[in-house]
């Protein structure tokens, strides 16, 4: 991928660096970790100038294929909008969107009256030259519409990162490595969540799911549903290759049915 | 809800025993306890104190309405007054002179551990003030030195016989808060300390480059930041001027008030409890398992000095 000479006004400044799985903390110190839980390969750096003073820094994330670009959009993001690449966020002066097995992100180095218009004229211009924008993962069709947050919607692989968005516990009780696909999201009424993990095998699958309820649910391996402490209720069973689970749901009923939704939504993938 | 400690709410704190079946077995994770700590502390003449079991540190929370221009600028003087203000209530002495005069000996060789991140490092002002007062200690210019990402390349670095660390507070993708615990990560390879939301960064106090060192800790709350933008950016809009600086000898202690503070704005600013992402349990760790200070909000002496105005803890 190279960056375009100019984007309307804006004239690339000749100061690329890349970054790789190795030297990423060399840029973003700690927090490089989350592009590493995905197979992220590196990221090309580089800043744009116009007339007046105004610069913005470009970065380009080669996340491996689109799945993981997807995920580390997903990773953060608390709005969405359409229009740029497969998906776009703006918070403040950065921009970020994915397309294909990209992530980009545009952030102002000033504070502007209209950081829409000026961040998003640059990031169009870098979506102008990269692959066509791609689907979701498919995995992400395992989650039952009805009740959806909007986008709480996650797509990672690792117990690191499951910990991120939801704090189960320090062990690994699910077996999650960069080679399971995971997503979770957020459901109401209340705040129950739904986890829908795909391993490489079933018998993964089945090992994870014991796992998880030795640890998570001692005394009650056996049961699909159990009332944990709060008047919450837990749901999980596995299919195939996938293992579904639903924390913190208000009910029995209401674990069941997200639960149920969700094995219904994978059959499709089961093929 | 149930009283929050050191900071984490009762969500992070118990997330693994809430999961638990009723009636079942309790499970593993890290859990709040009493336990006797060694003291990060190594101040002249005290070797390696030993404090007892449920010991208790003091922090000093001093706050300035006026240290912190509308336009961002930060008053020199003022910063100076509020940590020499710190220091003599931190420490029960008169002047600014005999507080650095308890913390360093003239023949010291001094290490200022800063924090230069590009968008919120911590503000000159600072630095300048904790050099001025390890020169009122007696230390000569030449035995003071001052760094950060670059402490493992510094000559001086590798002899210091006493550190003052400083740094702001933000939220941080990885490890949930940038704390003073964490500031030490560049004294050894940081990637080693990453696993589990950097969990055990307490052991870089360990180091011997490190370990007994540390006479001061500044926790910077001008401007803290309470929410990322993204994995790795950031926006000074999720700042604001809480005009503050944390002051103790014990990091666990100071990070464990701010971290309440981050906290307590994140409720506001968003009008719901909104738990860190990860959570920050390392400060809490860094009691329970590194016994390297005071995580338990019920165990910190926390003197309130100055302006009092949406103190938020």
């Amino acid at each position: 991928m190279l960056f375009p000479e100019t984007i309307g006004d804006w004239v690339r400044q000749d100061t690329s660096i890349t970054y790789d799985r190795e030297t990423i903390f060399d840029y973003i110190n700690g927090a490089g970790e989350v592009y590493r839980s995905y197979a992220f390969s590196h990221v090309l750096v580089d800043r744009y100038e116009k007339s007046g003073g105004q610069a913005v820094t470009v970065e380009v994330f080669d996340m491996g294929n689109p799945e993981d670009a997807f995920g580390v959009f997903s990773y953060a993001r608390e709005q969405e909008e359409e229009g740029i690449g497969a998906g776009y966020e703006r918070k403040g002066s950065v921009l970020c969107f994915w397309q294909d097995r990209f992530f980009v992100c545009i952030a102002a180095e000033q504070r502007d009256a209209d950081p829409e218009a000026v961040l998003g004229e640059v990031a169009r211009g870098i979506s102008e030259t990269l692959p066509a924008p791609g689907p979701r993962p498919a995995l992400m069709t395992a989650l039952p519409s009805e009740g959806l947050v909007p986008f709480s919607d996650r797509f990672f692989h690792t117990h690191q990162s499951l910990n991120y968005h939801y704090y189960l516990v320090r062990e690994n009780v699910l077996n999650l490595t960069p080679e399971t696909d995971v997503v979770l999201a957020r459901y109401q009424p209340g705040s129950t969540y739904l986890l829908v993990i795909r391993y490489e095998k079933g018998e993964d699958a089945s090992a994870a799911l014991s796992s998880f309820r030795g640890a998570i649910l001692p005394g009650f391996e056996d049961m699909e549903t159990v009332a944990t402490e709060e008047g919450m209720y837990t749901s999980s069973s596995h299919q195939g290759r996938f293992v579904v689970v639903v924390l913190d749901a208000g009910s029995e009923d209401a674990a069941n049915s997200l639960r149920m939704a969700a094995l219904e939504s994978l059959e499709p993938l089961l093929q | 809800m149930e009283k929050e400690k050191a900071g984490l709410t009762r969500r992070d704190f118990v997330k693994g025993v809430s999961l638990a079946a009723v009636g079942g077995a309790s499970m593993g994770g890290a859990s709040m306890g009493g336990a006797s700590m060694g003291g990060a502390v190594g101040l002249p003449g005290v070797e390696e104190e030993i404090q007892e079991p449920q010991s208790t540190s003091r922090v000093v929370l001093i706050r300035d309405e006026g240290v912190v221009s509308e336009g961002g600028g930060i008053d020199a003087d003022g910063i100076q007054q509020m940590l020499d203000q710190a220091l003599m209530s931190l420490l029960g002495l008169e002047s600014p002179s005999d507080c650095w005069k308890s913390l360093i000996k003239p023949d010291d060789v001094v290490g200022i551990k800063t924090n230069i991140w590009r968008f919120l490092p911590t503000p000159p002002e600072v630095e300048n003030a904790i050099r001025r007062g390890v020169k009122l200690a007696g230390v000569p210019e030449e035995n003071i030195g001052m760094g950060d990402q670059d402490v493992l390349r510094k000559e001086i670095f590798q002899r210091t016989t006493a550190l003052i660390n400083s740094r702001p507070m933000r939220t941080h993708s990885w490890s949930g808060v940038g704390s003073l615990i964490k500031n030490y990560i560049m004294f050894d390879t940081p990637s080693d300390y990453h696993d589990d939301a950097c969990a055990d960064l307490a052991k870089l106090w360990e180091l011997p480059s490190v370990k007994g060192k540390t006479r001061m800790n500044v926790l910077v709350m001008l401007t803290p930041q309470y929410h990322n933008v993204g994995p790795h950016h950031f926006d000074p809009i999720y700042t604001w001027p809480y005009k503050g600086l944390i002051v103790s000898t014990d990091p666990v202690a100071a990070d464990a008030v701010g971290l309440r503070i981050i906290q307590a704005k994140r409720r506001e600013a968003f009008g719901e409890d909104r738990p860190l992402q990860p959570r920050a349990h390392h400060i809490q760790l860094a009691e329970t398992v590194h016994k390297l200070g005071v995580a338990d909000m019920d165990r910190i002496d926390l003197v309130r000095l100055g302006w009092t105005g949406e103190e938020l803890i």
